[in-house]
């Protein structure tokens, strides 16, 4: 149990500590997942258009 | 190899699928696992219990849920012997937490708080409900579980050693895949149209959405990885599962995804209440946009699929009015569509998180990359049992389609022990946790990000999305 209150003191800290700047992997995992996101979008907008014009 | 059986991760594996094995036994005709308790919404409390199974239908609600609660009992112990637990001490504390975490699980089926949709309300006679969908049993048993591990401290510390949130979220996830796994082979079924146009939701949840919380989180509000990569699942994905899936996937501490979890139900509810009556006021001429932007924008699959539910009889109403006649349930299932889609993926991003935070994010400065052995050693093992048996159901669902009533009935009948586990995951949480002190820090903050995120971008890309890929579209006519 102590330890289990000695993680609930550290999750409290840890959304008061000092700002954790981002690192270089987070930054390329935000920046990829944006890029690969609207390129997959734009890719699926032809395809969707092209393929399924879907009339019910 | 020994730590195959040491570790409460490869528990929740060997538990995980012994669960998934049994119930697949209805696809041999044999029903192992149909006297599991089911949970109806109720008015009555006598009409509470019923069985997973028509085949076990004789056996009185009660009854299932003892049997329940020793199966429960049974297959857990087995892994506390070998996790070295003393016995005794777990089977009592497990006894207490199960039969608490039920009470709250049974007070959030009762129908003033769980109805959400007209027809329910109808149904049960009632002119009020909370509509907070059956999942609200969740909350409740977080909050009961806070109030003796705050107020009872003596009586939390008696159940000590059976409060293992992580090992019940974990098996409650291995037992999800085969679930997900049936939904992903039975929307095949659905209109290729709408399947297809499904697909944008997995682009926009786990690209875009994903992305843009992450960093809305980290930079703007401070937040740590651990918290943001949490949060970004919960708000941008599907909610619970997609929140818990994550935080075991980088290995958060238990309390950071059901916080997460949490504040995704609370939301939800607001989504529930306002999304389908703003659709039926401005996309009333585009219903199947209107539909779609349910699923995408509401993040729990039961307030998702109530609100595309809604939709459909509002819009359709409004359309009545005007002359105009929809078949029901074409907007309900674009909003579902959306949604299937969006969970069937979340195995496939938390193992992409557990990848990428083992490797590099988790990883202690100066040191260097990790091995394959290193990878191993930190990785999730539950990611792998959910793998397996989402897989095991995908495959088999689309390989004999005719066979899917019998899949469905083993998912279902294995989906009454996940959803137990994730309410014994959610009442232990509240046992080990001093939420005054994170209420008092964090959970404001936590709510904040999830209030600009979610009005800032998600429901605004949501519709544009929802508006791109099914504008024009109306269901077919009476």
């Amino acid at each position: 149990m102590a330890h289990q209150m000695s993680v609930e003191k550290e999750t409290a800290q840890a959304q008061s500590q000092a700002y954790e700047p981002l690192l270089p992997a987070e930054k390329q995992l935000i920046i990829w997942s944006l890029v690969i996101g609207v390129v997959l979008l734009g890719i699926l907008i032809v395809v969707s258009y092209t393929f399924f014009p879907g009339s019910f | 190899m020994k730590n195959l059986f040491k570790t409460e991760d490869w528990w929740s594996v060997w538990i995980g699928l012994f669960v998934f094995v049994i119930s697949l036994f209805t696809l041999g005709g044999v029903d192992l696992l149909g006297w599991g308790v089911k949970t109806n919404v109720w008015m009555d409390i006598n009409k509470a219990l019923g069985v997973a199974s028509k085949n076990y239908v004789a056996l009185p609600g009660l009854v299932s849920l003892i049997m329940t609660f020793l199966f429960m009992l049974i297959v857990t112990s087995v892994g506390a012997k070998f996790l070295g637990l003393d016995l005794r001490k777990f089977a009592i504390g497990f006894t207490f937490i199960f039969w608490i975490a039920y009470a709250c699980w049974l007070l959030g089926s009762w129908a003033p708080i769980a109805v959400n949709t007209p027809a329910d309300m109808q149904k049960f006679g009632l002119n009020f409900s909370l509509r907070l969908t059956g999942e609200s049993g969740f909350i409740i048993a977080l909050l009961v579980g806070l109030v003796i591990g705050n107020f009872f401290k003596g009586f939390a510390g008696y159940l000590k050693e059976a409060t293992r949130p992580e090992w019940y979220i974990k098996t409650a996830i291995v037992i999800l895949g085969a679930g997900l796994g049936v939904k992903a082979a039975s929307s095949t079924g659905l209109a290729t149209a709408v399947l297809f146009r499904g697909l944008c939701a997995i682009v926009e949840a786990y690209l875009i959405y994903w992305a843009l919380v992450y960093f809305v989180s980290r930079r703007v509000f401070h937040f740590s990885s651990e918290w943001s990569a949490v949060l970004a699942s919960g708000i941008s994905v599907c909610g619970v599962s997609a929140a818990i899936a994550t935080g075991g996937a980088i290995r958060a501490r238990p309390v950071v995804p059901v916080m997460v979890a949490s504040l995704v139900v609370i939301f939800a509810v607001v989504e529930l209440i306002i999304l389908p009556a703003l659709a039926m006021e401005f996309l009333h001429t585009q219903p199947m946009v209107a539909g779609a932007w349910m699923g995408l924008a509401v993040k729990t699959d039961g307030a998702a699929v109530a609100s595309g539910a809604i939709t459909d009889a509002l819009i359709r109403g409004r359309a009545a009015a005007e002359g105009i006649n929809y078949q029901e349930g074409w907007m309900l299932m674009a909003a579902t569509t959306t949604k299937v889609f969006i969970d069937m993926f979340i195995g496939i991003w938390a193992f992409v998180l557990a990848v990428i935070w083992t490797t590099v994010i988790d990883r202690k400065a100066g040191a260097a990359a990790a091995g394959a052995g290193e990878i191993w050693n930190r990785f999730p093992k539950f990611v792998i049992g959910y793998f397996l048996t989402f897989l095991v159901m995908l495959v088999i669902g689309l390989a004999a389609p005719t066979i899917m009533s019998q899949l469905s009935l083993a998912s279902g009948e294995a989906d009454v022990f996940r959803v137990l586990f994730f309410v014994l995951t959610f009442f232990s949480i509240g046992l080990v946790s001093d939420f005054r002190k994170l209420w008092a820090e964090g959970i404001g903050k936590l709510a904040l990000v999830y209030l600009v995120c979610l009005f800032g971008f998600i429901l605004w890309i949501g519709l544009a999305i929802s508006f791109i890929f099914f504008h024009g579209l109306t269901p077919p006519l009476m």
